[in-house]
């Protein structure tokens, strides 16, 4: 395959991107318009990006540059299926914000050619993160996502909220940044490696009473940087204001986009470079992260119990949820100490981690939409507005339920699948600690998110007015719903796609 | 001759350092970076590097140092407090920080150094000698590189059309749609 086709989802959404913006500064489209163009530039990302999976579909597609005078390639980009799984993700997750966005953008955005644009941009920084294998390469493209997020963020000028917002997250993003990037010098400068199977190979030929001293403050400097991205606590803090300040279709968009792809980095990066540092005599990032993953899901869950605006309760959730996904990623780790091969079912927590994320992006996008619904309508994001919500729009009351079993876990919803997978996978590695507080968390977490159901059905409104609901969001709650029920039922096909994504990354070694 | 002018250049390159942080006047803070940047650019041509010296010196002594300046003399901030009880607990973890990492980095060029591992790569310093560091990194830069290149370029794109959207909101007049 063309060396050019694999980057065929890449190039589409560049050159829808830069269509935008042209068409914006010479005609001046319509809000509508634009919105047509970037919804239809984000499923023709879609279906090349399954044409792409499809035809790469056997082994590791590095792609490279090839130097003139026989330098040899630096291998820079992975067409792998784990970077294709991402990029699926990313391609969905850019079609579905676009749509949840149009009339929010139509009513309350100034630009909409750059709002759209920008969309567009973020999703390219989702793929190319997703299948960076070199240092520089991930580093570009960790700012990248991390200068669009910033920009959507404090879109709404005029609102001292999204600026207020967008600053926060940009200075703490610029400390994260910073860190992760001594993190990576100390790495290079301890293996002489930029590339991630480089790196891995350095640490194996190197003296191992020393490198050690290098390479694990490498290791805890980019988890701080990524863990940043994902709102791991204790690097959570700018996420509720954030969340709160954004625009709402952008607060959705960081609820899933960034999160995935720092879930993408952490897993690419721990296990193909620092296979070596998952279980060591002293300190290993196994252990890290477990610490890391107990005091997110607990810290999130109490902290959401307090929340009275919705937006903000939905980042404490999603930090909680960050939690247990970390669970995915730690479980993978015992069956390679000493970076031996891996053997079977190694990988049954990042099948867990990956298929959370899938359904949580539904289940997410899903709740912003009917959050969306009614901000438009009252005009504010306090958790109050949803009482009695089932007089005023009873499909929207009765798909929220449904998005807040799957957020709890209950069955049959998608997160219930990505829960059992990845305790299941805890469970497995006799991680019985960090399963039991994991479970105890989901049932904290039952108290807040059934307790919009009880507003939603229990309480009276003080307005019963009928919310008026968009063809836009009736859609994306619809095929949010659809999905989030489908990947509980027909799990299988789901899951040979996951397991097939990261079978990939066991090759490596 | 070397070690002489490393010590010269560091030498001048920490005071610069120390009298950029206890100086009260914040313009004279901003020239004392200057220096240490500039110092530190001679730093990069002892280690060969000619072209990031090059780099330094125009980015971060011609662009940055100068749009600090700015910064400075349009907020009238010039004059700020005395140097302040800066022995306090938090700052004194921050130096504890500081020298936490100081030791790590330390300890990686020593390792580097002393280790008994060859140095590996193609770009040795007859190399340089030959072709010169500016056309290596040129060509490395529009060979290997290329992919990062092209990203940044688009990066660029993308903090300019934020510049626009946050930044011009005053002067562009609220464009008029048909709706």
């Amino acid at each position: 395959m063309n060396t050019f086709m694999l980057l065929l989802p890449e190039t589409i959404l560049l050159v829808f991107a830069f269509a935008l913006l042209a068409l914006d500064l010479i005609w001046k489209p319509r809000s509508n318009t634009l919105a047509i163009i970037m919804l239809t530039g984000a499923l023709v990302t879609l279906a090349a990006t399954i044409f792409v999976w499809m035809q790469a579909n056997n082994g590791v597609i590095q792609l490279a540059v090839i130097s003139t005078d026989g330098a040899g390639a630096v291998p820079m980009l992975a067409m792998d299926r784990f970077a294709m799984f991402f990029k699926v993700y990313a391609a969905l997750t850019v079609a579905l914000v676009g749509l949840l966005a149009t009339d929010y953008v139509r009513e309350k955005i100034r630009y909409p050619g750059e709002f759209y644009a920008l969309m567009l941009f973020a999703g390219l920084a989702l793929m190319l993160v997703a299948s960076s294998t070199n240092l520089v390469m991930i580093f570009l493209a960790f700012e990248f996502l991390s200068i669009t997020s910033y920009l959507l963020t404090g879109f709404m000028r005029n609102d001292a909220f999204s600026i207020e917002a967008a600053l926060k997250y940009f200075l703490y993003g610029a400390v994260a940044s910073a860190v992760m990037l001594l993190g990576f010098s100390l790495i290079y400068g301890a293996t002489g490696s930029l590339d991630l199977h480089g790196i891995a190979t350095g640490i194996r030929s190197s003296d191992p009473s020393i490198i050690h001293v290098l390479a694990i403050p490498a290791i805890v400097l980019i988890i701080v940087g990524l863990g940043f991205k994902i709102a791991l606590v204790p690097f959570h803090q700018w996420s509720p204001e954030a969340y709160q300040g954004a625009p709402t279709p952008v607060t959705a968009f960081l609820s899933v986009g960034p999160k995935a792809s720092g879930f993408a980095l952490m897993v690419r990066v721990l296990t193909v470079a620092f296979p070596a540092f998952a279980r060591t005599a002293n300190t290993d990032w196994v252990l890290i992260l477990t610490g890391i993953a107990i005091i997110t899901m607990t810290f999130g869950n109490v902290v959401a119990i307090w929340q009275k605006n919705i937006k903000r309760l939905f980042a404490y959730s999603s930090i909680a949820q960050a939690g247990y996904m970390l669970i995915g990623v730690i479980a993978i780790a015992p069956q390679f100490v000493g970076g031996v091969p891996p053997i079977e079912g190694w990988d049954q927590g990042l099948n867990g981690l990956l298929l959370f994320l899938f359904g949580y992006l539904f289940t997410n996008l899903g709740s912003f939409a009917i959050i969306l619904a009614v901000e438009n309508k009252t005009g504010s994001s306090s958790v109050e507005q949803f009482n009695g919500l089932v007089k005023r729009a009873p499909y929207l009351s009765i798909a929220f339920v449904i998005f807040l079993l799957s957020l709890i876990g209950i069955p049959p919803t998608a997160g219930f699948i990505g829960k059992l997978l990845v305790f299941g996978a805890a469970i497995k590695q006799q991680m019985y600690v960090l399963a039991a507080i994991g479970l105890f968390n989901s049932v904290i977490s039952v108290y807040y998110y059934l307790g919009i159901a009880r507003k939603m059905f229990f309480s009276p409104a003080e307005d019963t007015t009928p919310i008026p609901v968009s063809r836009s969001l009736n859609f994306v709650v619809t095929i949010s719903m659809v999905l989030v029920l489908a990947i509980a039922i027909g799990a299988q096909p789901f899951l040979d796609w996951v397991s097939g994504s990261t079978q990939i990354l066991a090759t490596v070694f | 001759m070397e070690i002489y002018l490393f010590f010269l250049f560091g030498g001048i390159a920490v005071v610069g350092a120390l009298a950029m942080v206890f100086n009260k006047n914040a313009v004279h803070s901003a020239l004392f970076l200057l220096l240490t940047l500039v110092m530190i650019a001679g730093l990069y041509v002892l280690l060969n590097a000619q072209f990031i010296a090059v780099a330094q010196i125009m980015v971060y002594a011609g662009a940055i140092v100068v749009l600090i300046l700015f910064v400075v003399m349009l907020l009238g901030a010039e004059l700020g407090e005395s140097i302040p009880r800066w022995l306090t607990l938090r700052n004194s973890v921050m130096v504890l920080l500081a020298l936490v990492f100081l030791t790590v980095s330390g300890t990686a060029v020593y390792d580097w150094l002393y280790s008994t591992q060859p140095i590996t790569g193609t770009v040795t310093d007859e190399v340089i000698a030959r072709q010169g560091s500016v056309q290596l990194v040129g060509e490395s830069l529009f060979t290997q590189f290329l992919l990062p290149f092209e990203l940044a370029s688009i990066l660029l794109l993308v903090g300019i059309i934020g510049v626009v959207v946050l930044g011009g909101w005053r002067l562009v007049q609220h464009r008029q749609r048909g709706e």
